[in-house]
C-alpha cells in the first residue's frame, strides 16, 4: 500500500498515535504570515517594543502555529480521505519564538457516523511541543472522512 | 476614552457592539502562499484534477486561510485595535466551503469580558460571511488585554 494513499474512514482507528517531523519557526516565517494573514500587531513585528514585554521578543502568531502543525502534522501520518475540516477548540498555551523547533503529537480520540452514510467524522487530539518538550498549543480538530464505499 | 486615543484597553472594550471588517477577494495567491507556508499540502486544494472528480467539484479553499485572514481583518476594523498581550484560544466551526473568488468579511463583538491581576479576557464571537451574506464559518476567540497603564 502507498505511503500516500488516502485512508478511508473504516480504516482509522481511535487510538491511532501520529507524531510529525520537527519545524524551525523562522523571522521569515512570522513576516510572511504578517503579510499573508494582515496581521500585523507589535507582538510579531516590532522587535524593539517587545523587548520590554513579558516574552521580551517578538513571538509567533498562534495562528501561524495552528498553520505550521497542520502542514507539519501531513508529514507524520498516510492522508485521510478528508472532505472538509469542520471545526476545532484550540488552546494557546505558550509563546512560540524565533528559532523555537516545533512538531505534533496527534492521537484519534474519536470517530463517529453521520447521518450520510458515505462519510463519518474524525477527532484528533493534538499537542504542539517546542525543543524541551513544552507543550506550546494543544487542542482538537474534526474533520469529514469518506467510506470507502462512498 | 479621549478622541486622541489609538488602542483600546481592556476598561475600553464594550460587550456586544457588532463591528464589521473591510473586505478581501480570497485568491489563487492567498491560498498558495497559505500552502507554500504551513506546508498543509491536501490534494482537494491544490490538485485541480482531483478536485474536480470531487463532491465539490473545484478546489476549495484551505479552512484555516479564512480563520486567518479574519484575524487581520480585525486590525482594520473601524474601532480602535485592542490591547491584546496573547491570544489564548479559539473555537471555531466551519459550516460553508470557500472557493477562490469568493470575498469574505468578518464581523464580531465581545459576549464576555473577565478581569485579571494584568488585564483581563475578552472573548470575541466571529463570524465570516461570504460576498452573498452566508456565514461560512464562525467561533469564539479569546484573548487577553492589557489594562490602561497607571497615568
Amino acid at each position: 500500500m502507498g505511503e500516500n494513499e488516502r485512508r478511508y474512514f473504516e480504516e482509522i482507528q481511535v487510538g491511532e498515535e501520529y507524531v510529525s517531523p520537527g519545524r524551525t519557526v523562522t523571522e521569515a516565517d512570522i513576516v510572511m504570515f504578517a503579510g499573508l494573514s494582515g496581521d500585523y500587531n507589535v507582538l510579531h513585528t516590532d522587535a524593539e517594543f517587545m523587548k520590554t514585554s513579558i516574552f521580551g521578543e517578538r513571538i509567533a502568531h498562534g495562528l501561524l502555529g495552528l498553520a505550521i502543525q497542520s502542514g507539519l502534522l501531513t508529514r507524520g501520518m498516510r492522508p485521510y480521505a478528508t472532505l472538509a475540516l469542520l471545526g476545532l477548540r484550540w488552546k494557546f498555551k505558550g509563546p512560540i519564538k524565533i528559532g523555537d523547533t516545533i512538531r505534533v503529537k496527534a492521537r484519534v480520540s474519536d470517530k463517529r457516523e453521520t447521518s450520510k452514510k458515505d462519510r463519518g467524522i474524525i477527532t484528533l487530539e493534538r499537542q504542539v511541543l517546542n525543543q524541551r518538550g513544552e507543550v506550546v498549543q494543544d487542542g482538537e480538530t474534526d474533520v469529514m472522512v469518506e467510506r470507502r464505499g462512498g | 476614552m479621549s478622541r486622541q486615543q489609538r488602542v483600546w484597553y481592556f476598561d475600553d472594550v464594550p460587550l456586544d457592539l457588532r463591528v464589521e471588517s473591510p473586505a478581501w477577494t480570497v485568491t489563487e495567491g492567498d491560498v498558495l502562499r497559505y500552502v507554500g507556508l504551513s506546508g498543509d499540502w491536501e490534494s482537494r486544494t491544490t490538485d485541480d484534477g482531483f478536485a474536480r472528480q470531487s463532491e465539490a467539484g473545484t478546489r476549495v479553499v484551505p479552512e484555516l486561510l479564512p480563520l486567518c485572514l479574519a484575524i487581520g481583518l480585525g486590525w482594520r476594523n473601524p474601532h480602535p485595535p485592542l490591547v491584546v498581550l496573547a491570544f489564548m484560544g479559539v473555537e471555531w466551526n466551519v459550516l460553508l466551503p470557500l472557493k477562490v473568488g469568493d470575498t469574505v468579511r468578518s464581523r464580531s463583538w465581545a459576549v464576555a469580558k473577565r478581569a485579571m491581576k494584568d488585564g483581563g479576557v475578552v472573548v470575541e464571537e466571529h463570524e465570516i460571511l461570504n460576498q452573498r451574506g452566508e456565514v461560512v464559518q464562525s467561533g469564539k476567540l479569546r484573548f487577553l488585554v492589557a489594562k490602561r497603564p497607571m497615568a
